[in-house]
């Protein structure tokens, strides 16, 4: 299949336009429709206007569609569009950092695809085509992939690029299975979220939406005979057990729900191109990320996702100048220990032989922090008085104390040939890896009470951000810095 | 194991000892000019803070007969007078102890900036990794003869701003990173 000449997308994609058109221009517009809508006949009026407006959109889908042409010329995605303002976008494909093909619940029913193709250029730009034949979009991707994989080197070996283009050809048939979700486990990954937050969520919404009509209540109360308020009285109060409870079990139904949405059918593998997954119940994402892509690698675990033996992924691409695009990152949940052997050893190979350093922070930093985090507390009770304080505060002291040991404890610096391993977090587990030959920069940071004490932070920037590493000896820290430095310019030097 | 995990080191082939060292080079200093130019902003928009607190003291001395409200009397100004003062005398400490610590060394295959007094910072950026750079100069600059470089990278979050250089070193420094950015 060649994209030579401008093509269109698939006629259902007018429906799609539409119906992403009437989300958008609906947020915007719908004052002006109640505002349409005031008057002696409002319904008529309402009906009308909602006419006019469905009217107005579906003919700017329709136009947009008409408008909408992409292309492939040479190595430069072509796409041309705009309803009033004509505009041209050339995307050149080694300025591609991914591509991702979609399907919403319109484009699973008539077997249809979306592809995103998202840029790290600092204007922040990316493309979306909306619906597009599904072998279209398998093809087009690979022809995006196979020559923005490999940025052509130096110009002398621009001829030499047709064999590179051979060599780096995917090879379905070597890839590796990572995670696939089966229901049960779905299930264990929607338990393991993050309940509280999600019942918070949840909670916000009740609230927000009570809070709006206080009036019902209130005129519910008055209609309450004066002989049963007492009766009320007692009722709230037995109401507000089972009530935590049902506030605890909205969480996790908000967890299996988001689980279910998010990750449901989730499939992984790694081959020759990179990571590729698949995910998703009524919006089902697919994602193919070509390992050079990668800037940062996050496991991310909790208490009881340790306890499942489950960690959760994420890989985070070059960003944007501009925060909109939010970062490129993929989630995969439950990744198993063999897992992470896996994809570590595929990624990052020079973790087998053993680290170069390994850093912890300075010990009685903690301490120090501690007292600090304490002393209010106890400058409060020492004022206050009461012995019942004074128990609430000795173990309020001692609970910090243990965490602050905890969290100092857990944090760790592993620097290897071409990797650094940030380890962090006590409960809320994380390890970030990160390369030495992709760094975008390192900095030493420090406030001038810690440089008195020869203490700073160690700032490693990636195109995904930047990973802070706290309270290091400078020695040891600016040590790392030159380290880190000298194996970039050693590491670019080879590629 | 936390116990006293430092100094482990295993893989005795790379020599850090060995590695270039940042900490013994010399960092040169930006422009005189500039440390007067932000001398003149501090004392401008102090200035203009400390006549914006007095003003009904003014408004009182310049037309005796006018009626102020009663809460601006003039007996409460010495609380944002001292706040000023506190902020003022903390922002020219920062100029007089921060302003000879800002530097940038040129090597062979990266920049580095140092900057700050009260939070320091000494940030490492490779040419290889520079997307493109950019020269500003706002009006103020113009008249002290000053051009501020500015560094962008992948992510923004290693992007570096070196203020107040003067014009040809500006120039030459722009010289130096053209020729090597994007070569790694």
């Amino acid at each position: 299949m060649d994209f030579l000449v401008p093509r269109r997308q698939h006629p259902l994609g007018v429906l799609i336009l539409a119906a992403q058109f009437l989300w958008r221009f609906g947020q915007q517009a719908w004052p002006l429709l109640i505002g349409v809508s005031l008057g002696d006949n409002a319904l008529r009026n309402l009906l009308l206007g909602g006419a006019g407006f469905l009217v107005l959109t579906g003919a700017y889908a329709l136009v947009y569609y008409l408008r909408f042409q992409y292309s492939v010329e040479g190595e430069v995605l072509v796409v041309q569009k705009g309803v009033i303002q004509r505009e041209r976008l050339q995307v050149p494909f080694d300025r591609i950092q991914t591509i991702q093909l979609f399907q919403g619940p319109i484009q699973q029913v008539f077997g249809l695809t979306g592809l995103r193709v998202d840029t790290a250029g600092s204007s922040g730009s990316e493309l979306q085509l909306v619906a597009i034949r599904k072998e279209a979009a398998e093809a087009l991707q690979s022809i995006l992939r196979r020559q923005s994989k490999e940025p052509v080197p130096e110009q002398g070996e621009a001829n030499l690029s047709g064999a590179v283009v051979e060599k780096s050809m995917p090879a379905a048939s070597s890839a590796t299975p990572l995670v696939s979700l089966s229901m049960g486990v779905l299930l264990k990954v929607g338990l393991s979220q993050n309940h509280l937050r999600n019942a918070f969520a949840g909670f916000a919404l009740i609230s927000y939406i009570i809070g709006n009509r206080p009036e019902a209540i209130t005129a519910w109360l008055d209609s309450v005979p004066a002989l049963l308020a007492p009766l009320l009285g007692v009722a709230f109060l037995l109401l507000i057990l089972p009530g935590i409870v049902l506030f605890l079990m909205s969480g996790v139904v908000v967890s299996m729900a988001t689980a279910v949405l998010k990750y449901y059918r989730m499939t992984s593998s790694i081959g020759e191109e990179g990571l590729h997954a698949e995910m998703g119940l009524l919006r089902r994402n697919t994602f193919q990320v070509p390992f050079d892509r990668i800037h940062l690698t996050l496991w991310r675990s909790n208490w009881i996702r340790r306890k499942l033996g489950f960690e959760t992924l994420e890989v985070r691409q070059a960003q944007a100048q501009s925060e909109s695009v939010g970062g490129l990152k993929v989630m995969l949940p439950a990744m198993e220990p063999r897992h992470r052997a896996i994809l570590e050893a595929e990624l990052y190979p020079d973790l087998t032989i053993p680290p170069v350093r390994i850093l912890k922070p300075v010990r009685r930093m903690r301490w120090i922090l501690w007292a600090v985090a304490v002393l209010p507390s106890g400058l409060i009770w020492l004022t206050w008085g009461p012995w019942s304080a004074g128990v609430v505060t000795a173990l309020w002291i001692a609970f910090s104390g243990w965490t602050t040991a905890r969290r100092f404890a857990s944090l760790q610096l592993t620097i290897h040939q071409d990797t650094v391993v940030i380890e962090k977090g006590w409960f809320w587990r994380r390890r970030i890896l990160l390369k030495l030959s992709q760094l975008q920069g390192v900095e030493w940071e420090r406030k001038v009470f810690l440089e008195r004490r020869s203490i700073g932070h160690l700032v490693f920037h990636t195109a995904a951000g930047a990973r802070r590493f706290p309270y290091l000896r400078r020695e040891e820290g600016e040590a790392i810095r030159d380290f880190a430095m000298n194996q970039h310019h050693a590491g670019s030097r080879r590629a | 194991m936390m116990a006293d995990a430092f100094d482990i080191s295993a893989n005795p082939e790379v020599d850090l000892s060995q590695v270039p060292k940042l900490g013994e080079l010399d960092f040169i200093g930006v422009s005189p000019a500039y440390r007067t130019q932000r001398l003149l902003q501090w004392a401008l928009i102090q200035l203009v803070l400390a006549l914006g607190i007095l003003s009904p003291m003014i408004l009182r001395a310049v037309s005796p007969s006018t009626e102020l409200p009663e809460e601006m009397g003039t007996g409460i100004l010495w609380v944002p007078l001292v706040v000023q003062l506190v902020l003022g005398g903390f922002w020219l400490l920062e100029e007089a102890f921060g302003f000879p610590r800002r530097g940038y060394v040129v090597r062979d295959r990266d920049i580095t900036y140092r900057t700050g007094w009260f939070s320091r910072s000494t940030t490492t950026v490779p040419y290889g990794q520079i997307q493109h750079l950019e020269l500003t100069q706002g009006p103020a600059a113009r008249l002290f003869g000053l051009k501020h470089l500015k560094l962008y990278t992948a992510g923004g979050s290693g992007n570096l701003r070196i203020a107040g250089l003067d014009e040809e070193d500006a120039e030459s420094l722009r010289g130096v990173l053209d020729t090597r950015t994007g070569k790694g």
